[in-house]
C-alpha cells in the first residue's frame, strides 16, 4: 500500500504542477518568488499611466484631466482581478512533503560546491547566504505570527468567528 | 548501542539535536557553530543546556574544541531523579523546560527538576504558557497521574533572573498513540497577567485593555492578575500577560508576551502590551489545530515513539521549527509523516490545517525499572 501513497503523491504532486507552476517550489526560496509573478504584471501595469498620468498633472495642474479615463480602464475590476489571483494561490498549496522532506539532497549538495578553495591555501570567503544564516539562527519553538492579518479589521475577525462557541455550529452538533 | 553518527552544521535547532540524539541513542556531532561569527562557538547558555542534558543522564560523553565551533555528543542513559540547574540568563527557563518535556517520560527515575533563572521573557515560551498548554498535552499521551507538575515558586524576569520552577513528572514504559482530529470551539478563555517589582496595578491595565479585545467573541473570559512580592519577585522588574484559549475538545491555544528588559528596545505601555497579546491569541485561533504552534514539536515527538499504532493530530500551519523537526526526527528515528493539508470547509473557520499521520516506532521505556 505504500508504493501505492507514493505513487498517489507523486501524481497528485505532477498534476499541481501543471496546473500552477510557480508553488510547488523547492524550499524557503519560494517567499518572493510566489508572489512575483502577479506583482510583477501589476507593477508594469501600473507604472506606464502613473507616469503619463504625472506628467500630464505637470504640464496643466489646473486642467483637470478626463481624457485619462480611458487610459485608467486597467484599473476597473482591480479589486476582483487581485482576489481571484489570491484565490488562485490559495488553491495551489504547495506539497507540504515536499517542503519538509524533498530537500535534504540538495543541501549536501551546495556545500559541496560551496566550500570553494583558491589553490588551496586561500579560503573563499562569501557573504553570508540565507541557508547559512538559518544555521546559526536563534533556537526557538515560538512562530512569529503572519503580519498581513490586521486584527483591528472586521473582515479578519469574521474569518475567526465561528472558532467560538459563540459563533455557528454545524448542523450535526 | 552502537550506531552511526548523525552530522550537523551550526547553532540552530540545538536542542532537537541533542535530545533526538539522546532518545535515539546516536551520537550526534555539530560543526561550524558560529564559525563565522566574531565571537565563535557555543555561547553560555548552550553550555548551561549541555550541563543539564549531563546532569539528567548517565555516562555521556561530550566534545568540545578549543573554539566551541564543534560539539561531538555521545547520548548516556537517561536518569533522571532530583536535579537542580541554575539556568544561563541568556535564556529562559522555558527554553531548558522544552527540552525537559520531550525527556522526562522515558527516565529510568521520575524526573523532579529544579530550575533557577529567567521565568518569562520574549525569545521563549515562558513557563505559564507551558504549564497551560505542554502538560495537558502530555496527559492526552498517558503521560499523568500525581507525579506530573509544574510550579513557579519564584518568578525571575531578564536581565536579573532570580525565579525558581519545580518541574516532576512520571516515567512512562509507553507512549499512548492519539487521534486528535477535532479541536472544538473555544469555550472559554484564561490567562495570567504578573508583575513583579513594578505597581501591581500595572497587571489589572493589562487585563482591561487584553478583555476589551476578547470580549468581542466570547464572554467567557477570566484573566488571573500574579503580583509577586519580596524575594519571590526576582531580580528585575517587568511585567508580561500569557493567555490561554480553552476549546470543548480540551485543546489548549496559547499566547503570551513580555515588557521589555529595562534599559533595552524601547518601553512598552501595559495597555499596548495587552492588547498585541489579544491579538497574538487571536492569529493562535485563527492558525488552530489541537496543538498550538509552541507545542508542535513535542506532540510529533510523542506521536513518533508511540507504540505501534497510527497516530493522528490536526495541527495549524507548520512552524518552522517544526519542519525542521520533522527533518530531523526522519534521519534519528526512520519515521516520515503522511502530512495532508485541510482548507477550512466555510469561512470564519480561520486557516488552513494540516493532518499529521504516523505510525509509532514502539519505543519503549526499558531503563524504567519494574514495581
Amino acid at each position: 500500500s505504500e508504493e501505492e501513497e507514493e505513487e498517489e503523491e507523486d501524481s497528485e504532486g505532477g498534476g499541481r504542477k501543471a496546473m500552477d507552476s510557480g508553488n510547488c517550489s523547492e524550499e524557503e526560496s519560494e517567499g518572493s518568488e510566489v508572489d512575483s509573478p502577479l506583482l510583477e504584471e501589476l507593477g508594469s501595469k501600473v507604472k506606464h499611466p502613473k507616469h503619463k498620468e504625472k506628467a500630464l498633472e505637470e504640464e496643466e495642474e489646473e486642467e483637470p484631466c478626463f481624457e485619462t479615463a480611458g487610459e485608467l480602464r486597467w484599473k476597473e475590476g482591480l479589486a476582483q482581478k487581485a482576489s481571484e489571483a489570491f484565490l488562485r494561490q490559495q488553491r495551489s498549496t504547495p506539497n507540504l512533503r515536499k517542503l519538509v522532506y524533498g530537500t535534504v539532497a540538495e543541501e549536501s549538495e551546495e556545500e559541496e560546491s560551496g566550500g570553494g578553495e583558491l589553490g588551496g591555501l586561500f579560503h573563499v570567503s562569501r557573504p553570508e547566504s540565507e541557508k547559512r544564516r538559518r544555521a546559526d539562527g536563534l533556537d526557538c519553538s515560538h512562530y512569529p505570527p503572519d503580519a498581513t492579518r490586521d486584527w483591528d479589521q472586521q473582515e479578519v475577525l469574521d474569518s475567526i468567528r465561528d472558532c467560538f462557541v459563540t459563533g455557528k455550529w454545524e448542523d450535526d452538533k | 548501542m552502537a550506531s552511526s553518527c548523525v552530522s550537523y552544521e551550526g547553532c540552530n535547532f540545538f536542542r532537537q539535536r541533542l535530545v533526538l540524539s539522546t532518545l535515539s541513542g546516536k551520537p550526534v556531532k555539530i560543526r561550524k557553530i558560529r564559525s563565522k561569527d566574531d565571537n565563535p562557538g557555543l555561547r553560555d547558555f548552550e553550555a548551561s543546556f549541555i550541563r543539564l542534558m549531563d546532569k539528567i543522564t548517565n555516562g555521556t560523553r561530550i566534545e568540545i574544541n578549543e573554539t566551541g565551533t564543534t560539539l561531538y555528543f555521545q547520548p548516556g542513559l537517561l536518569y533522571g531523579g532530583p536535579v537542580e540547574h541554575d539556568c544561563n540568563l541568556q535564556r529562559s527557563i522555558g527554553y531548558y523546560l522544552e527540552a525537559l518535556l520531550a525527556l522526562a517520560p522515558f527516565m529510568k527515575n521520575p524526573l523532579k527538576a529544579v530550575l533557577r533563572g529567567v521565568t518569562n521573557d520574549q525569545k521563549d515560551p515562558s513557563v505559564d504558557t507551558l504549564k497551560a498548554t505542554a502538560i495537558p498535552l502530555m496527559k492526552r499521551f498517558g503521560i499523568d497521574g500525581e507525579g506530573l507538575e509544574l510550579k513557579v515558586l519564584r518568578r525571575g524576569m531578564p536581565p536579573g533572573g532570580g525565579g525558581e520552577v519545580v518541574f516532576s513528572c512520571p516515567v512512562r514504559r509507553f507512549i499512548k498513540p492519539v487521534q486528535l482530529t477535532d479541536p472544538g470551539k473555544v469555550k472559554r478563555i484564561r490567562g495570567m497577567a504578573f508583575s513583579v517589582r513594578v505597581s501591581p496595578q500595572i497587571a489589572n491595565r493589562i487585563v482591561d485593555s487584553a478583555r476589551s479585545i476578547l470580549n468581542q467573541f466570547i464572554p467567557d473570559i477570566y484573566i488571573y492578575t500574579d503580583h509577586m512580592k519580596g524575594a519571590n519577585s526576582g531580580k528585575s522588574p517587568g511585567f508580561g500577560l500569557s493567555l490561554i484559549a480553552e476549546t470543548t475538545n480540551g485543546t489548549f491555544l496559547s499566547a503570551e508576551m513580555a515588557s521589555n528588559p529595562p534599559g533595552q528596545g524601547t518601553p512598552i505601555l501595559p495597555e499596548e502590551l495587552g492588547k498585541n497579546c489579544a491579538k497574538l491569541l487571536l492569529e493562535e485561533i485563527y492558525r488552530g489545530g489541537c496543538v498550538d504552534s509552541i507545542n508542535q514539536s513535542l506532540a510529533l515527538l510523542y506521536m513518533t515513539l508511540g507504540q505501534q499504532d497510527v497516530s493522528k493530530v490536526l495541527l495549524g500551519p507548520l512552524s518552522p521549527y517544526t519542519i525542521e523537526f520533522l527533518r530531523h526526527l526522519r534521519s534519528f528515528f526512520q519515521t516520515m509523516f503522511k502530512i495532508e493539508t485541510q482548507k477550512p470547509e466555510e469561512d470564519g473557520k480561520g486557516g488552513q490545517k494540516v493532518l499529521m499521520t504516523c505510525v509509532g516506532v514502539g519505543y519503549t521505556n526499558l531503563s524504567k525499572t519494574l514495581k
